[in-house]
């Protein structure tokens, strides 16, 4: 290495690169005099101050072990995930508490999870159709018990309360099987 | 608000494409995108002084760090003062690229347009940040923290497809034997590989149904094409006459709610992707398309997951819902079957940098309209025409667009 590169603090390599494609090139490199590069480590952290919008009220309810949706005043349509404008018509909604059952209409078992995720794997998000609402809510399957074999579309399933602290407030709830 | 009633055509001159690889750490973002730049300057025949306006084609501000990406690569080609223009719409944004230069063109903005795409997908951060990167391309407030994840989603949609159809594991790991073989004979893919079902379904279990050889991979790469009308490009273009000529004769594009959970029941619900359907059903319209498995010769479908590709056989006409996974086994779309897809090798073999994979498709396209293509992957021309569906997000976004050969 250079000298004087050891003055650079976040330098991680230099390396000569090869030519990706050399059969595309039989009258040699064309890029041959820029085969030399540099990699640097860049770290760059942030921290939001995020405002949850006007859906705020589902997650402090839910603290209350309280499950809202959203009913259009217009049409009737319940958003299981609550939206204060009815994407079919345009009209104000209002909140509409639901018993917070409901049936598994899909499901997935993972066994990769992005880190920022904590989750242990494997684990199951599943969407669910709620009693009361016209549209499907997503969140994870817990407690299902020994095994993943057990969970089937079409299965009942009810919503659960956090009674330990969470990370984010929509982990507040989950789904498990009723 | 269809265009049927042409009073002005786009052309397809020239494309160029960098090599796809999981990381191209010889270069960056700009020297991929001038890399494929040269070579559809010159597939095309044309010098960049001479092309109007261009179209910068990225998803993600994450990836590479650095917004407005755009006026850079725009810059480093030459471009400037000329107008340039950024569309974005996740792993669609390649095909709004293409969509964007024909609308451009038809409406008269200006007679040329130089559409180039990269990202910056590979291996400088770990694959689980660029799967946070990805996710973040679901609704944050209400999919994320929940531990969803792309791969995830789209398992919950292949899980319910096969409840609904008793479509088969088997008949989507087809799909990705399929798109890494046909890849072999490609040499700017990313993942070329002589694979078996058994092999698909004997790797590593990422999220049920989906192994680990279903899925795409994360690849550095640049696309590039370049449009124009006749009149300028009989003005501009020392290929003009030499090589076949393409037409861009169809557009389509169409939307879903970004959350699977707000989409209607029965269609699309969480099986089928309705923007697709809508964005086929506009481009097929445009382009007088009636039977999509006579009146294609190729088509390039989205493959981020060997199950999509299945799905979007249904929301592209080319079968009936459930239909998908019987017609994959009687070997429809392989290479010299009744209309053959993802020849290039599609997302799971070419590779999938998102902003280029829909560009890249339309390249492939091009090839095999003008008969360019390797020996080995060449379709044969009967239609002369060839179809390619991008797709973003769930089926969020999705682009169908068409190229013919006129002789």
């Amino acid at each position: 290495m250079s000298m004087g590169l050891e003055l650079v603090s976040n330098l991680l390599e230099v390396f000569t690169a090869e030519d990706p494609m050399p059969f595309d090139h039989p009258e040699g490199d064309p890029w041959a005099d820029f085969r030399e590069i540099m990699r640097i480590e860049w770290k760059m952290e942030f921290s939001y101050r995020h405002v949850l919008g006007k859906y705020s009220k589902f997650f402090i309810e839910l603290a209350n072990k309280r499950f809202l949706a959203t009913e259009c005043k217009n049409c009737g349509k319940v958003w299981a995930i609550p939206r204060p404008l009815c994407a079919d018509c345009l009209s104000i909604t209002r909140w509409k508490e639901l018993p917070g059952t409901g049936v598994l209409e899909s499901f997935s078992v993972s066994y990769f999870v992005p880190a920022f995720m904590k989750v242990e794997t494997p684990y199951v998000l599943a969407m669910v159709r709620l009693d009361g609402a016209d549209t499907l809510f997503t969140h994870q399957l817990r407690n299902f018990g020994e095994s993943t074999d057990s969970i089937r579309v079409g299965m009942p399933v009810k919503v659960a309360y956090a009674t330990e602290p969470v990370s984010h407030p929509m982990l507040l709830m989950w789904f498990e099987p009723a | 608000m269809e265009i049927l009633e042409k009073k002005r055509r786009v052309f397809v001159l020239g494309g160029g494409i960098s090599k796809f690889a999981a990381e191209r750490a010889d270069g960056n973002m700009r020297d991929w995108i001038n890399e494929a730049v040269l070579e559809a300057l010159d597939d095309a025949g044309v010098r960049i002084e001479d092309i109007e306006h261009s179209t910068t084609s990225y998803f993600s501000d994450h990836f590479d760090k650095q917004l407005k990406a755009g006026a850079i690569f725009h810059d480093n080609i030459g471009m400037c003062p000329k107008p340039n223009v950024r569309v974005e719409g996740g792993g669609a944004t390649g095909g709004l690229a293409i969509r964007n230069a024909y609308a451009y063109i038809m409406s008269g903005l200006c007679d040329s347009m130089i559409v180039f795409g990269a990202e910056n997908m590979g291996r400088q951060v770990p694959s689980d940040v660029a799967q946070q990167f990805i996710a973040l391309a679901s609704d944050t407030d209400w999919e994320v923290q929940v531990a969803g994840f792309y791969i995830a989603y789209y398992a919950m949609m292949m899980v319910a497809h096969m409840e609904k159809y008793g479509t088969k594991e088997e008949q989507f790991a087809m799909v990705s034997v399929k798109n890494h073989r046909n890849a072999m004979y490609n040499p700017k893919a990313h993942y070329p590989m002589d694979i078996t079902v058994e092999d698909v379904m004997n790797s590593r279990m990422i999220t049920y149904p989906y192994k680990l050889l279903d899925n795409c991979l994360l690849s550095d790469g640049a696309a590039c094409l370049i449009f124009a009308t006749e009149e300028w490009a009989r003005k501009h273009s020392t290929n003009w006459e030499r090589k076949p000529t393409i037409e861009m004769t169809g557009t389509g594009c169409g939307t879903d709610f970004m959350r699977m959970a707000d989409r209607p029941f029965p269609y699309p619900g969480i099986t089928h992707f309705r923007g697709k359907r809508v964005a086929a059903q506009q481009a097929y319209r445009m382009a007088g398309v009636k039977n999509p498995l006579e009146d294609f010769d190729c088509f390039e479908v989205h493959d981020a997951y060997s199950g999509v590709e299945l799905v979007s056989y249904e929301d592209l006409g080319f079968c009936k819902e459930g239909e998908s996974g019987k017609l994959m086994e009687k070997g429809v779309f392989d290479l010299g079957g009744e209309l053959p897809t993802n020849t290039s090798g599609g997302l799971i073999g070419f590779g999938h940098p998102v902003g280029a994979t829909g560009i890249a498709q339309g390249v492939e396209v091009l090839r095999q309209l003008r008969g360019e293509a390797h020996p080995k992957r060449q379709v044969e021309l009967n239609a002369k025409r060839g179809g390619m569906d991008s797709h973003g997000g769930t089926g969020t976004f999705c682009v169908v667009n068409i190229f013919e050969r006129r002789d």
